[in-house]
């Protein structure tokens, strides 16, 4: 009864306090919203540029054919003007394309492809035609995509034109089409990283502050046990954290069209480990603040780091080796990981158990801290 | 009365320093027991140890027949604490803060008819940090009394508070101790302590110096009463010196000062004298003695220094 009353109690005091609300909810909501506007996406895409004059029907076929290709925003123009815009930086590659790239088969005499005066001249090799690719140096990684692309475009061409038998058959399968979205990327990682804010923040502020104004002081000079108090506000935080997990993959499902794949069993239980091992996180930080002004300095010191170092805002493959193999540690990797993982790939409890086995293992390190330097007040002398 | 509690050889040290040296005292039940003295002398630390909320290094205390150090719980259940520093929670209005204390004790209680009890009925909505400070003081008696105690713990209930708000305090001190309850209340304020306490332990330097009722104290100092005059001329001190009852006097600027064990005897033959010898008197003053002159008397300082 006593833990329920306090629950309550800190409920409502948790959400009439503008600060927490802010770190819980607010700030999520626009990472989620600034990100998911941008649309990291995009850029993925390569502008190619092409220039024809009168292209024969099978070339304009050919360059039309270019246009479906997805990782191509394809523009057309005069030569001029797409060199103008290559210049600008508009342009990733422009491709200069020969009005007759492939005959036109109604230019071609009827009777001549097979006849057998022109046997001979079947066996020759066509002479090779030439394309003019211009590459922008500034966008040298997609320039150098654009162009593989188009080298393996021709090579196949110039294999079905000298019908050269098909030796492989390529058979890509769509294993993580799951992910192919920044939002997709970035929702779960902002989830466990707005937990790791509220958890930390909430509980090291509210904490420091009790312990300074001597409320914690005046709580043990009741007969209430103190486990009891630490309990009431462990619950209210979990409480919040899976709240909070729910409204964001709502808010991104809705608004972003995210996916929301996995068990919402395996979520929720990541979650309240996750909020766990940042309440212990919290709790150390408020034992080592003497003052609340101290807090956000302590806090910040720990979180900030992690906070672009866990891969919640890019991969961590992204990064170094060396500092792949420290930040793969920090708290909030393996947590937003299995978070990623669940969430984005609807990955079960096998695959992520690794995860999860950090995120407890920092668990226990992180209360048992906690428990260390928790004070409830300040020593006299 | 019987005692409700008895402290024998309390002592606490930090370190190296004693903060409260082996001090007994016993507190009647249903009495205003008063521990007065200047800052750092030990009281809050006293008062803490009593309460539970600090360890004891050496000594006992028993508070209604439960001794502190091993029944803290139950020690915590029959008294009500109001702290020097008292802060509450800021996202509570009183009522949810006076029925979330109660919850502390397991209990429900009808947090209007406390609020009321403290004239704070009108601000049962209202923050806490909305409140003056006499009324968080107000505030802070109500969150004590809602386990309905048996003895109430007041830290310096008045510090800091202006002469208005202070004295409606005391009233409600009363209007408490009217109840039953006993209170023990520390203090730097002289006045404060003789308006409200039945009895006095004078603390200075970790320990108890004095331990009386205000008029045994004042007794027992040994002080007597002070008699001020202005003359229009030089005073005759010699003479003066020799009217009966007249134990010292003293040549002031303008005038001249008498300490006297006996006002009622000294005072007629001082108007006598003066008729006599054609002195005019202006502004005769009549200073009872005051707590603050026994510390003076006690210890050779003055209790605010």
């Amino acid at each position: 009864m006593t833990i329920r009353t306090l629950t309550i109690a800190s409920l409502k005091m948790f959400v009439r306090n503008k600060q927490s609300l802010f770190f819980t909810l607010f700030m999520p909501f626009i990472f989620i919203g600034i990100f998911g506007l941008i649309g990291f996406d995009k850029p993925q895409t390569i502008d190619l540029g092409i220039v024809t004059r009168s292209p024969s029907a099978p070339t304009k076929a050919f360059v039309d054919s270019l246009g479906n290709i997805s990782a191509f925003h394809v523009t057309a123009g005069t030569e001029s003007e797409e060199r103008a815009a290559l210049q600008k930086g508009d342009r990733a590659v422009v491709l200069i394309v020969p009005d007759d790239l492939f005959p036109d088969p109604a230019a071609i005499p009827p009777g001549r492809e097979g006849g057998a005066g022109q046997a001979p001249a079947a066996k020759t090799a066509p002479k090779a035609k030439d394309v003019t690719i211009l590459k922008n140096v500034a966008y040298e990684q997609q320039a150098q995509t654009a162009i593989t692309i188009l080298t393996q475009l021709f090579d196949k061409t110039t294999l079905q034109v000298a019908k050269a038998p098909t030796l492989f058959n390529l058979d890509v399968q769509s294993i993580n089409a799951n992910k192919v979205r920044y939002i997709d990327f970035l929702l779960p990682g902002i989830v466990a990283m707005s937990i790791m804010q509220m958890a930390v923040f909430s509980v090291a502020f509210v904490f420091t502050d009790y312990k300074e104004k001597g409320i914690l002081k005046r709580l043990l000079a009741t007969p209430m046990k103190p486990l009891d108090f630490v309990a009431s506000q462990v619950i209210t935080r979990l409480l919040v954290a899976v709240t909070q997990s729910a409204v964001l993959l709502g808010f991104g499902a809705l608004v972003f069209k995210s996916h929301i794949y996995g068990n919402p069993l395996l979520i929720l239980l990541t979650v309240l480990l996750g909020g766990i091992m940042f309440l212990g996180l919290g709790f150390t930080i408020s034992g080592l603040s003497k003052t609340t002004d101290a807090v956000p300095a302590i806090a910040n010191i720990i979180v900030f780091p992690m906070l672009f170092l866990s891969g919640i805002f890019f991969p961590i493959s992204s990064m170094p080796n060396w500092l792949q193999g420290v930040v793969t540690y920090l708290p909030l990797q393996p947590f937003a990981k299995a978070m990623r993982a669940i969430i984005g790939d609807g990955a079960g409890f096998n695959v992520i158990k690794g995860d999860l086995a950090w995120v407890a293992g920092w668990a226990i390190v992180l209360v048992a801290l906690a428990v260390i330097t928790f004070r409830w007040e300040e020593k006299r002398m | 009365m019987p005692d409700i509690i008895t402290v024998t050889n309390l002592k606490k040290v930090y370190n190296d320093f004693t903060a409260v040296d082996s001090i007994n005292f016993v507190v009647h039940q249903g009495e205003t027991f008063g521990i007065l003295g200047p800052n750092g002398a030990g009281k809050t630390t006293t008062l803490e140890m009593m309460e539970g909320l600090k360890g004891i290094t050496n000594g006992t205390v028993v508070l209604d027949g439960k001794d502190v150090s091993t029944q803290g719980r139950e020690v915590k259940n029959v008294i009500g604490v109001q702290l020097q520093s008292s802060s509450f929670f800021d996202g509570l209005n009183l009522k949810e803060l006076i029925e979330t204390f109660a919850a502390l004790y397991g209990k429900t209680v009808d947090a209007m008819e406390l609020l009321r009890e403290v004239q704070l009925d009108e601000k049962v909505k209202s923050r806490v940090k909305e409140l003056s400070g006499g009324q968080k003081q107000r505030l802070s008696i109500a969150v004590a009394l809602v386990n309905k105690p048996k003895v109430l713990f007041l830290d310096e209930p008045t510090t800091g508070l202006d002469p208005q708000a202070r004295r409606n305090l005391w009233d409600l001190v009363n209007q408490i101790k009217g109840k039953g309850v006993t209170i023990i209340l520390t203090t730097h304020y002289m006045e404060e302590a003789e308006v409200l306490c039945d009895r006095i332990a004078i603390m200075d330097n970790a320990k108890i110096i004095a331990l009386d009722t205000p008029t045994g104290l004042l007794k027992l100092a040994d002080v007597g009463t002070t008699i001020e005059c202005h003359t229009d001329q030089p005073a005759p001190v010699a003479e003066l010196q020799k009217l009966p009852g007249v134990q010292q006097a003293t040549a002031e600027n303008h005038g001249f000062t008498l300490k006297t064990r006996q006002p009622e005897v000294a005072l007629p033959a001082l108007f006598t004298f003066a008729q006599q010898q054609s002195i005019i008197l202006h502004d005769v003053q009549v200073h009872q003695a005051t707590l603050e002159d026994v510390f003076l008397k006690l210890t050779g300082r003055k209790l605010r220094e």
